[in-house]
């Protein structure tokens, strides 16, 4: 099973009745070029309506060890209105995530997930180093003051990856060709069983493939109530 | 009318001195503190409040209206060791009370980091129990208008915890559910009185909670003078209360709470001149936050209080004085950026159960409508009418009808320093 879905976590099992789809997207493009150039993906996200659908983790893993292409870098995860913005975050295995306190009041965040424990103490304004991950796995962040306040960062050992925008797209490029397992996943993903979609494909040289991930229902509805964070509760 | 502006005068005075004053303290760390003064325009044409020495169920009565000081509030907030978080809260209302200004609330919460998904939580001090889902805001005021609850008034009025709470909570959401819960229990004393207020002159809606060194009342003055106080403790006997909580994500949290002040009916204060109240209700509330904009609150009691028959001369008898209540509440809030919008109905019943002569009983309803305004990050309006319909029989017995239609409308203006 891929590491990144191992956590207990309800959203992210799966199970068996979690799509999974065979493609061989590559051998439809086969053709296209003699020469030996990586492969693209157009990766859509869409809804039951045919409409994107945005802020979908995806990651596209390798069957087989790829060449070295590590790249990790830092990712900010700031904190504004008693949320974490963004609230979900995908980075690469090793990179750091920095956690600038956006608000007026102070926060103290931590995760007790496997992939990454560690808690900063009481702070505002922009006070630790980025926090390093380097286990693949989901990681949920709380904040001990306020439990409204949920992130999550998603860690993965491939370097090819990214969240859907606005029109549901996310373009990969220049992934070597071989088999690869393609992850949609998001915390308020309510599709069967309540894990991520999958699909199985085949990439060939110098191909330009577009899978597609249809959302068999829409994502779960999180009110953030902007105005009723405002307060300490009793 | 004179003596009315002079105590005018004299509250917005001590308010407005109080506003200036708080600034030049010496400063530990200017964001630990924070003041709110709320100078109120008050049209009211109750019948004399419980406050003033009659038996109104408003904070404001035909007598008492005019321009008046809401509060003045002062805060403190402080965090040690990154995991103690202390709390203090004073208030100052400019009336009767016997110091200017007085706690309402003062406490340290040891909150230790979650262990897996579980957390322990751990309060001493003074403090509030966890019923309302109304006043969520510093110095337990409610966030939707100026006056709570009747239910929330009540506890505003008569309740403290002056002692421990433990809260274990369940996380869920940290492990990829949708729900928390948590449960708690607290162990505390100086409770022996509660029940005194709403057994007498019955429900009310108000603002204006009890202080820990303070009394509420008229000295003299009204047909039912006399200054109460609640956080005494005379039969060293300790209540206890035990409660649950459930929180669907951000959109639903409910609470359950049953409460005992286990105090002994047959323990007479000399101070007080009265035996103590053993008072035990259980309470359930639900705010449901359906999106950005809206908010239900729902919140119900109920519960029986009695106490040994209070003369004062007759220490050694054994009657009992006993009451039945409950009362509930609906409240709709709609929210638009610095807007927000709130109505409320209460229903409360107060009967006496046992007595060897009058029984006294408090039947009504009231409707709550407030708009509230953020003007800037430090001022804010609030605009506040109230209509209470009540039955209380004791207004009978001092030669009032018992019937009473009383409304209020306040407007507000808020400035937090």
């Amino acid at each position: 099973m891929n590491r990144l879905l191992s956590p207990t976590s309800r959203n992210m099992r799966i199970n068996a009745t979690t799509r999974v789809a065979a493609a061989t997207l590559g051998a439809a493009a086969a053709g296209w070029g003699a020469s030996a150039v990586a492969a693209d993906l157009a990766v859509s996200v869409l809804d039951g309506a045919g409409h994107g659908v945005a802020g979908i983790v995806i990651i596209a893993e390798s069957d087989t060890a790829l060449p070295d292409k590590h790249t990790p870098h830092t990712a900010i995860m700031d904190q504004q209105h008693m949320q974490f913005v963004p609230r979900v975050l995908v980075v690469q295995t090793g990179s750091g995530v920095d956690f600038p306190n956006s608000d007026q009041i102070q926060h103290q965040v931590y995760s007790f997930s496997a992939p990454k424990t560690f808690k900063l103490s009481l702070y505002a304004g922009h006070k630790y180093p980025p926090v390093i991950f380097d286990r693949p796995g989901l990681v949920t962040l709380g904040c001990n003051i306020h439990d409204g306040m949920i992130g999550y960062i998603y860690v993965t050992d491939s370097p090819f990856f990214g969240r859907s925008d606005d029109s549901g797209q996310l373009q990969l490029h220049g992934l070597p060709a071989g088999n690869y397992t393609l992850t949609a996943a998001h915390p308020q993903m309510q599709e069967a069983g309540g894990g991520a979609l999958q699909l199985h494909l085949t990439l060939a040289d110098n191909t330009h493939a577009t899978p597609v991930f249809h959302l068999s229902r829409p994502l779960r509805a999180e009110p953030t109530h902007d105005g009723d964070r405002r307060w300490s509760d009793y | 009318m004179v003596r009315l502006l002079t105590g005018t005068v004299r509250q917005a005075v001590l308010g407005a001195a109080l506003g200036v004053a708080l600034p030049t303290l010496p400063v530990m760390a200017a964001n630990d503190f924070y003041a709110i003064v709320d100078l109120r325009a008050v049209a009211a044409d109750g019948v004399r409040s419980f406050l003033n020495g009659g038996l109104g169920e408003l904070r404001f009565d035909d007598q008492h209206d005019g321009v008046r000081l809401g509060s003045v509030s002062i805060g403190y907030r402080h965090d040690f060791f990154d995991i103690v978080h202390f709390t203090a809260d004073a208030v100052a209302y400019g009336d009767h009370d016997r110091s200017p200004l007085d706690l309402t609330e003062i406490y340290a919460e040891v909150r230790p980091y979650p262990w897996n998904s579980w957390r322990s939580r751990l309060k001493l001090g003074v403090f509030y129990a966890p019923i309302s889902l109304e006043n969520r805001l510093p110095g337990w005021r409610s966030a939707y208008s100026l006056s709570p609850s009747a239910i929330n008034t009540w506890i505003g009025e008569e309740f403290r915890t002056i002692g421990a709470e433990y809260d274990l909570d369940w996380l869920g959401r940290q492990r990829g559910h949708d729900w928390e819960f948590g449960a708690m229990a607290a162990a505390y004393g100086w409770n022996d009185f509660s029940g005194t207020l709403l057994s007498t002159s019955g429900w009310a809606i108000h603002d204006r909670q009890t202080t820990l060194f303070g009394r509420i009342g008229e000295p003299d003055g009204g047909p039912v003078s006399g200054l109460r106080e609640f956080h005494r403790d005379d039969d060293q006997r300790l209540g206890y209360y035990l409660g649950g909580t459930a929180k669907y994500l951000d959109a639903l949290e409910l609470r359950v709470l049953h409460y005992d002040n286990r105090a002994n009916p047959n323990t007479f204060s000399y101070a007080l001149r009265g035996f103590a109240w053993r008072t035990k209700f259980n309470s359930a509330g639900v705010r449901w936050t359906p999106t950005d904009r809206w908010t239900v609150i729902a919140q119900w009691l109920a519960g029986t209080t009695l106490t040994g028959d209070s003369g004062f001369n007759d220490a050694e008898r054994t009657d009992y004085y006993g009451f039945e209540f409950h009362a509930a509440f609906v409240l709709v809030s709609w929210q638009r950026g610095a807007d927000r919008l709130s109505g409320r109905y209460d229903g409360f019943e107060m009967h006496q159960t046992q007595s060897d002569n009058f029984f006294n009983t408090d039947r009504g309803h009231a409707w709550t409508f407030a708009y509230q305004r953020e003007l800037n990050r430090s001022w804010s309006l609030v605009v506040e009418a109230l209509q209470i319909d009540s039955s209380l029989a004791l207004r009978g017995a001092i030669g009032e009808p018992t019937a009473a239609r009383e409304r209020e409308l306040q407007l507000a203006l808020r400035l937090r320093l």
